[in-house]
């Protein structure tokens, strides 16, 4: 920060808006790379636990303890392996996904009252199709939840990977933060709140389309 | 192999202990920055927190101050720190300890004044009228109900803000604050794969050691009566 | 055993208002003191508003409640409260304390002594019917549902309360437990002589358990008599509907062998050897079942040895038509 400089500088913004669009569509692929690639193993995890209670407590304590070590930590165990690569970024971000998911995801389908289940068991559902076409649908808005906080949490942590080449709008950050240019780290800041917010407006969006039970009343 | 190894050597070299650089250097420096914006967060959060699940109150903004924490990017937290840093307390103090720990602080807040607020609401509403028809003052009924049934939630709040300020400590050394993540930074700069990793590894043991330290104090603190009851559900 | 003596309890011209709604009107009414009341009638007829604004947990709008003579209102509430036993349905146990210590809420914020309080713990436990040495140092969850309220009754009697406030405590428990409860309670309430004001919806349960039944309806006072002048005379139909069609066969509940009209031309050697005995301590109830069992047609009175005389069921029909 140099004295006597504005804190904003509007013609610098005006005069870099394709950089900020670059960075957008980058933030938003890593993003979703990340979220689709987690739910994908979380559910499959998911219906392990379901299917083997047994496997909860070494799943839980290994994506717990995934969540636990600090981003930029997981991401610098992994450069001598996989490099200064989207490839070491996904799989940290990928980590972080799986207990908020998992968690949501078993939470969601557990939470299925047992009668509506017992009722479906009586008609003569079978296992597959109670999983699909009763348990799934009532845990949709658990499930969502879960997506909507692991969206945030992953477009909050894209950030960090500009530390290792990649970031999206955390690349503006941190250029701002080597140069002390205040205007370049507040607006890498506040595009990537703005986009965590538009996303979890759009999971709600798309949570009320798909279950438009839960507003009957 | 060659990685650890290097990684190993790194570590008994008796030039990392030495020095500003040195490891315990860097990890009381991270444990401190850390240990005050937690305790900082606790004292604000805290007290609001349980005013509001005890009376209720305001109980739309207790539950989305968290929502709105989490959607803050820890990068950018430390970064929005310079210039507040730099307005606060003289552009000399916008680099180093005060950015960092000024950053730490509303992430130490939400997930302790939502669990606060939401452990106080969620006790047994007809416990407190027990209480309260027994002739427990307010005070009485926050101190001799409320917090103890709240506790465990309220710890786990605790904890969850100590490692999300265990790690987010570790850009400080973005901002030129010292910490474990000095190491990682400079590891980066330099290509110094042995000190990256050894960075890394001890910031992951830190935070590993916060939430098995909380969990564990969590179990010891909790009432066997609540023990009971969780295990009878 | 300590027997505590209870209190007189009044209300006088009580109302209490939500907004637009009168949720209790002018009610007025006293229990004599070491008497069970019992407040009586369908949901939203004010009987828990009335019950809560004895200890304040809500405050009149209008009116005043007097406990041996003295306002509620013009003492601090929670010293009020102190001094005034409350089970609820839900029964409320403190989760994170053991038995003891639950039942030695009141007297510790009393500032008893150590030893005392653990004393009158001890004492309470065995008086419910919960052994000491093994309940003491349990938690709630340990408990079952009859055991628990056991426990709400005796830390509402921890600190000898003078009165005792009683919402609905057995309604969540099974009709076995039930019956058993509601017979400890009575033996209780005798032994420490406390003045009740007991909620429930049950009108078996208020004519087993009342000296004094309030019938409410709509926040207002609808009949307040002793359970055998209800079952005799209802004030109106609301009430007649409410004890039941069968009010005479539950008013026989009531009345005893003993309390009635004995046939004493019959000598004892002339009945019928099937004809069944009967004490004049048995209700009317347990006679006409005997009797109808029998096929005898009537019942032999006996006092130990002594031959009082002869019951015959047109004495007990002539009973129930006479509530009518």
């Amino acid at each position: 920060m140099t004295e006597g400089e504005p804190l904003i500088r509007w013609d610098w913004i005006a005069s870099h808006l394709d950089e900020f669009a670059f960075r957008l569509g980058e933030h938003v692929e890593l993003t979703v790379i990340a979220v689709s690639v987690g739910f994908i193993i979380a559910f499959g995890l998911s219906l392990l636990i379901l299917r083997a209670p047994r496997t909860e407590a070494p799943i839980t304590w290994v994506t717990g303890t995934l969540y636990t070590i600090p981003s930029l930590a997981l991401f610098a165990l992994l450069i001598p392996y996989t490099g200064l690569t989207v490839l070491t970024a996904e799989i940290g971000l990928v980590s972080y996904t799986l207990l908020i998911l998992l968690r949501n995801i078993v939470r969601g389908i557990r939470g299925v009252p047992a009668e509506v289940r017992e009722a479906a068991v009586g008609m003569g559902y079978s296992p597959r199709e109670i999983l699909w076409r009763i348990e799934l649908p009532l845990a949709l808005a658990v499930i969502i939840a879960g997506v909507r906080l692991a969206t945030i949490s992953t477009i909050g942590l894209v950030t960090v990977t500009s530390l290792i080449g990649q970031g999206g709008f955390g690349f503006l950050i941190l250029i701002g933060i080597q140069r002390f240019f205040t205007t370049e780290l507040i607006v890498g800041a506040v595009l990537s709140v703005a986009l965590a917010i538009v996303a979890d407006a759009l999971l709600v969006l798309l949570q009320r389309r798909l279950t438009p039970w839960t507003r009957a009343t | 192999m060659t990685l650890l190894g290097d990684v190993a050597r790194w570590f008994a070299d008796p030039a990392h202990y030495q020095g500003s650089d040195a490891v315990q250097t860097r990890l009381l420096e991270h444990a401190a920055v850390s240990g005050l914006a937690v305790l900082t967060g606790l004292l604000v959060a805290l007290p609001i927190g349980l005013y509001l699940g005890h009376t209720g109150r305001f109980g739309f903004i207790a539950v989305n101050v968290a929502n709105i924490g989490r959607a803050i990017p820890s990068l950018a937290a430390i970064a929005l720190a310079i210039p507040i840093a730099g307005t606060l307390l003289g552009v000399q103090n916008g680099l180093g300890f005060w950015p960092t720990f000024l950053a730490l602080i509303p992430l130490a807040i939400p997930p302790i004044l939502t669990n606060a607020y939401v452990a106080v609401r969620g006790v047994d509403r007809d416990v407190i009228e027990a209480g309260r028809g027994m002739g427990l003052g307010e005070a009485a009924v926050l101190r001799v109900i409320e917090l103890p049934l709240a506790l465990p939630l309220i710890l786990a709040g605790i904890r969850t803000a100590a490692v999300n300020v265990v790690a987010t400590a570790t850009l400080g050394a973005l901002v030129a604050f010292g910490g474990l993540g000095r190491y990682i930074v400079d590891g980066l700069a330099l290509q110094e794969y042995d000190r990256l990793f050894a960075g890394a590894l001890l910031v992951a043991l830190l935070a590993i050691a916060v939430e098995v330290a909380f969990g564990t104090f969590e179990r010891a603190a909790v009432s066997p009566g609540i023990r009971v009851q969780q295990g009878a559900l | 055993m300590t027997s505590t003596r209870g209190a007189t309890l009044e209300f006088r011209d009580v109302s209490k208002r939500y907004g637009g709604q009168l949720a209790v009107d002018q009610l007025s009414f006293k229990v004599p003191a070491g008497r069970i009341c019992i407040l009586v009638g369908p949901s939203g007829s004010g009987k828990t508003t009335s019950l809560k604004m004895v200890n304040r947990l809500i405050e009149p709008t209008a009116g005043s409640i007097l406990i041996d003579g003295r306002d509620v209102l013009r003492e601090e509430p929670t010293a009020l409260r102190r001094r005034i036993g409350y089970v609820i349905q839900q029964v409320g146990l403190f989760p994170h304390q053991t038995i003891a210590e639950n039942v030695g809420t009141v007297p510790r914020l009393l500032g008893w002594p150590k030893a005392r309080i653990a004393a009158r713990t001890e004492q309470l436990l065995a008086l419910v019917g919960l052994e000491p040495s093994r309940f003491a140092g349990r938690y709630p969850a340990q408990l079952s549902g009859g055991e628990r309220q056991r426990v709400g009754v005796a830390r509402a009697l921890a600190a000898e309360p003078p009165v005792m406030l009683m919402d609905e405590p057995f309604g969540a428990v099974d009709p076995i437990v039930r019956d058993r409860l509601q017979n400890e309670f009575l033996r209780i309430q005798r032994d420490q002589g406390t003045t009740v004001l007991f909620v429930t919806h049950d009108i078996d349960e208020a004519i087993k358990l009342g000296d004094r039944v309030a019938v409410m309806r709509g926040g207002k006072l609808v009949q307040y008599a002793p359970p055998g002048e209800l079952l005799a005379h209802p004030v109106n139909a609301f009430v007649a509907e409410f004890v039941g069609s069968d009010r005479g066969l539950k008013r026989l509940a009531l009345l005893t062998v003993g309390g009635m009209d004995l046939d004493t031309n019959v000598a004892r050697a002339a009945v019928s050897p099937n004809a069944p005995i009967l004490s004049p301590a048995s209700t009317l109830r347990e006679a006409l079942i005997r009797m109808l069992a029998s096929e005898a047609q009537v019942g032999v009175v006996l006092d130990g040895q002594r031959y009082l005389g002869l019951l015959t069921l047109s004495k007990i029909g002539k009973m129930i038509r006479s509530d009518a």
